[in-house]
């Protein structure tokens, strides 16, 4: 979500400023998530959105260009539903919250750059952070890491120490979210945004649905490896877009990659050399999605040939097989997108 | 062929010498372009004796039983006697040829066997 913001820290100049506005509480029905950004520049540039675009954006827009003028911050409060919303045209039903800030790369305004700095830093380690902001204290900005280090200040030690402990439990689900504290200083409300890094993508076998897997993998923020044994297929002739190409013995390419809950791999070689090796380096690892292609009679068979390596049918049920939602797709590319619908489905919870 | 296809699947299922060497002081990966299968051989040779060899591979069914028979073939043999090996010695082990056009799967592992020696004698 942060994405635009680094974007602007990196290519600002010193005396630049700019509002940010973040979505940080939504109820009922809303078109975006808590944690949604949009940057608007002095200059009237913009980037990201809180919604998915009308009246509300509208409204953030006109308050962004208000406060990177006179400086400041508010939340700026949208009920979807009320007179006010079906006059103006919203009829989605639901609620939001938008905090709107300056910002600036260094100097008064620069504790949310130093804070989403941080963050930053962290996610080009591999590693979860998340930017603690008081909704209704000072400016300022703590950011904690999910080892548990942490930098920046809300203002108040005991703000910072309560607001430290649920950002860390935050990113054990990753979800951004709004929270009330009580501290020794008194009640308090605060936004955590957790930024966990992008799910890498690793593509075994480089037909063309690996092709149109990278492409979508791209448009969604993902990184990929694409690994396969010929060099005519893994080419960047082919896959112009991936993050890394390997050429080479497939298991042992994939033995060498880290393998976490934020792995997603796929295996579309459709070609059991490659996929036995592959899936007994990955059965036992903490890959978040594990999908293999194939029909339903390919994918028994494979299990069975596993089983008698010793892994169990609790293993085994990990491997989604035939790979994707069922969208009724043919071609590559609808292959591939029923892939990636799956994976973003398993990632968020609504499948297993 | 049901002889061969039951050989080539005793190997594959229970292949001999699968594994790194990690003492090995010859190597050699092959590959084949076309369809992926990817080898290694890796041995141990000793005044002019292959003392021990093992592979590594992911590739078809056919390709990891030749591998598996070529380490086998190999252990013990004299650098020499490598240069005779061809693929009638394990057509002869797995009893029958692959079908046609797959029989580069079965020469991988015997090319990759024989410039791992190669190398070896050229170093």
């Amino acid at each position: 979500m942060a994405r635009h913001l680094i974007d602007w820290l990196d290519s600002a100049a010193p005396n630049d400023a700019a509002a940010l506005a973040t979505l940080v509480s939504a109820s009922g029905s809303t078109s975006k998530k808590i944690g949604a950004m949009m940057l608007v520049g002095a200059g009237g540039e913009l980037a990201g959105g809180v919604t998915i675009g009308g009246c509300v954006d509208a409204q953030v827009i006109a308050a962004a260009d208000d406060i990177v003028a006179t400086g400041g911050r508010r939340i700026l409060g949208v009920s979807l539903d009320d007179d006010e919303a079906w006059e103006i045209g919203l009829t989605c039903g639901g609620a939001v919250e938008v905090l709107i800030e300056r910002i600036t790369p260094a100097g008064a305004g620069g504790a949310i750059a130093t804070a989403y700095r941080a963050a930053h830093r962290s996610l080009a380690l591999d590693s979860a952070a998340a930017v603690v902001r008081s909704l209704d204290g000072p400016a300022g900005a703590l950011t904690v890491d999910e080892q548990g280090g942490r930098t920046g200040t809300l203002g108040d030690e005991s703000l910072d120490d309560a607001a430290a402990d649920i950002a860390r439990n935050a990113l054990r689900c990753g979800h951004s979210t709004s929270v009330a504290l009580t501290t020794t200083s008194g009640e308090h409300r605060v936004y955590i945004d957790c930024l966990v890094p992008a799910t890498t993508l690793l593509i075994v076998g480089a037909g063309e649905i690996a092709m149109a897997l990278v492409s979508f993998a791209r448009e969604l923020g993902m990184r990929t490896i694409v690994v396969d044994g010929r060099e005519r297929y893994a080419s960047r002739e082919r896959f112009a877009d991936a993050d890394e190409i390997h050429v080479g013995m497939p298991s042992e390419i994939v033995g060498g990659i880290t393998r976490t809950a934020r792995l997603a791999a796929v295996l579309v070689a459709h070609d059991y050399k490659y996929d036995l090796p592959v899936l007994r380096q990955l059965l036992r690892e903490p890959v978040g999605y594990l999908g293999l292609l194939g029909s339903k009679r390919r994918g028994a068979a494979m299990r069975d040939l596993l089983r008698a390596d010793g892994f169990t049918d609790a293993e085994l049920a990990r491997i989604h097989t035939p790979i994707g939602l069922d969208i009724g797709g043919r071609h590559p590319a609808e292959v591939a997108l029923s892939i990636m619908a799956e994976i973003v489905a398993v990632r968020s919870g609504k499948r297993p | 062929m049901s002889a061969f296809r039951d050989a080539v699947l005793e190997h594959f299922r229970h292949p001999r010498n699968r594994g790194e060497l990690a003492s090995a002081n010859a190597r050699a990966d092959g590959a084949n372009a076309l369809c992926g299968d990817r080898v290694r051989i890796e041995l141990l040779i000793d005044r002019g004796r292959i003392v021990d060899a093992r592979f590594t591979a992911d590739g078809c069914a056919v390709c990891i039983a030749s591998a598996s028979v070529a380490t086998e073939w190999a252990r013990g043999r004299s650098l020499d006697e490598v240069s005779v090996l061809d693929i009638s010695i394990v057509q002869e082990t797995l009893a029958g040829a692959p079908a046609p056009g797959r029989e580069r799967c079965l020469s991988l592992p015997l090319d990759t066997l024989r410039r791992a020696v190669a190398a070896h004698m050229a170093s």
